[in-house]
């Protein structure tokens, strides 16, 4: 069998294209129009989510048979909200300066739909390694978005990429101006938009 | 076993888990975070004096390093004489007042630093006030804690709205002490036109956040005013004062 062919591999791809949390179920808005002012800031948000849903989705898959119907909504919280706060405190530890440019997002993890989603949708009823690699997938599709973003932001909005200048000075010289626009959230927004527009209409043809 | 005692021990044993876990990350981290921080109120200090730029990273040894051949700490009364370290802890009914030197290599105070913690909106704000040895011209602002809304009040922290600072007078014209204020909207059209120099533009969508800092500002600065004063008037001071920190030796 190869390897394109395997349920692993079509689980770990399937978030990243076909069914990207955000462009494609629109889930995880709200963080992605905040945090990706700068590609350094988006990166680290999509490393912490990453991690964040690939654990908590195998933690509730390896528990599944034995978390009582009843409280499941509350069982799988708390295992999430656990790992945010690990996530958090470790950034703060040791990458104080971007955890304090994160500030509420990085705790706000715990209220993004992309995490309960795969929790209720696929941990449940899948074995945990599947569940792992969903996880993964869905934590990649989240960044692969998140850093195109941020990358068309920082390029356009403050003529940088991961706070290095990459628009000359004689640019400037001759009368460009970075776009200030793109600095604030509602350039998120379009943006985002009009990725959706284009992988619509990739999709579709 | 029925459901609702399964239920009950599977949370109370989930419970236990992720508290053990939070726990154990909270205390084996809580050094390196406290020692993050205490940098980054050094480094705060040190960009309000203009010693570090926004727009650079520095280690935290440097930071240390340039923080220490700078800046040293001092605790004064309210008429700016200093009060030694040992005696603090006997004469608590003394309010002393800590301040932070700026001084060039040739061991000339250029600038004193005063910590703000001023009530906000939501919780405190804390950052760091430099002002000119004239004790009248502000030449930097920082904030390096605070819990207002991200995107509103949250602004107090970006650069913009510290760089407003810059220049501005805790003085009138007249030289009576007014403190510095942030104005509702741009300072231009809203303060009284005589006394721009006293007023920093606001933030939009922020109003509670400014004026509260406003009050929290005049509180502070009004208790340090005998330290400024001590600074506007050297001559007097140093011919008074026992101690003196930033006379020309």
């Amino acid at each position: 069998m190869k390897i394109t062919k395997s349920k692993t591999y079509k689980t770990f791809t399937n978030p990243i294209w076909g069914n990207n949390p955000i462009s494609i179920q629109m889930l995880g808005i709200c963080s992605s129009l905040a945090v990706t002012v700068q590609l350094k800031t988006a990166v680290v948000m999509s490393l912490s989510l990453a991690f964040v849903v690939a654990f908590s989705s195998m933690i509730i898959s390896l528990i599944r048979n034995h978390i009582p119907r009843n409280i499941r909504i509350l069982a799988e919280l708390a295992v999430i909200a656990t790992l945010v706060i690990l996530a958090d405190e470790f950034l703060r530890a040791y990458f104080y300066d971007i955890s304090k440019q994160l500030s509420v997002f990085v705790g706000l993890i715990i209220t993004n739909c992309i995490v309960m989603g795969r929790a209720e949708a696929f941990a449940l009823s899948n074995p945990p390694h599947l569940a792992f690699v969903d996880g993964l997938g869905n934590g990649a599709g989240y960044g692969s978005v998140l850093i195109t973003v941020a990358f068309i932001r920082e390029l356009l909005g403050s003529g940088k990429l991961f706070g290095f200048k990459v628009i000359p000075e004689s640019m400037y010289a001759a009368g460009y101006e970075d776009t200030g626009f793109m600095l604030l959230a509602p350039a998120a927004f379009i943006i985002i938009g009009l990725l959706v527009w284009l992988q619509k209409s990739i999709v579709r043809d | 076993m029925s459901d609702a005692l399964r239920s009950l021990l599977f949370s109370v044993v989930l419970c236990l888990v992720c508290g053990t876990l939070l726990t154990a990350a909270s205390s084996g981290l809580k050094e390196i975070q406290q020692k993050n921080m205490a940098i980054d109120q050094r480094k705060n200090i040190l960009k309000s004096v203009g010693l570090v730029r926004d727009d650079q990273t520095y280690s935290g040894e440097k930071i240390n390093q340039i923080y220490e051949q700078n800046i040293r700490r001092l605790l004064v009364d309210h008429e700016g004489n200093v009060i030694q370290a040992s005696s603090f802890g006997t004469k608590k009914e003394e309010k002393s007042l800590p301040i932070y030197l700026y001084s060039t290599k040739a061991g000339v105070v250029e600038a004193y630093v005063i910590p703000i913690d001023s009530r906000g909106l939501w919780g405190k704000i804390h950052g760091y006030l430099a002002l000119k040895n004239d004790g009248a011209t502000i030449i930097g602002f920082t904030i390096y804690k605070h819990s207002e809304t991200p995107g509103l009040g949250g602004e107090i922290e970006q650069n913009w709205f510290q760089q407003n600072f810059v220049g501005k007078k805790i003085i009138a014209p007249g030289g009576e002490f007014v403190s510095i204020s942030i104005a509702k909207g741009k300072a231009d059209g809203s303060a009284p036109k005589d006394r721009l120099t006293n007023f920093v533009d606001g933030i939009s969508g922020a109003t509670l956040t400014g004026q509260f800092l406003t009050e929290g500002l005049k509180e502070i600065l009004t208790s340090y005013e005998g330290v400024s004063v001590a600074f506007r008037n050297t001559e007097e001071y140093c011919r008074n004062s026992k101690e003196r920190p930033w006379c020309r030796k």
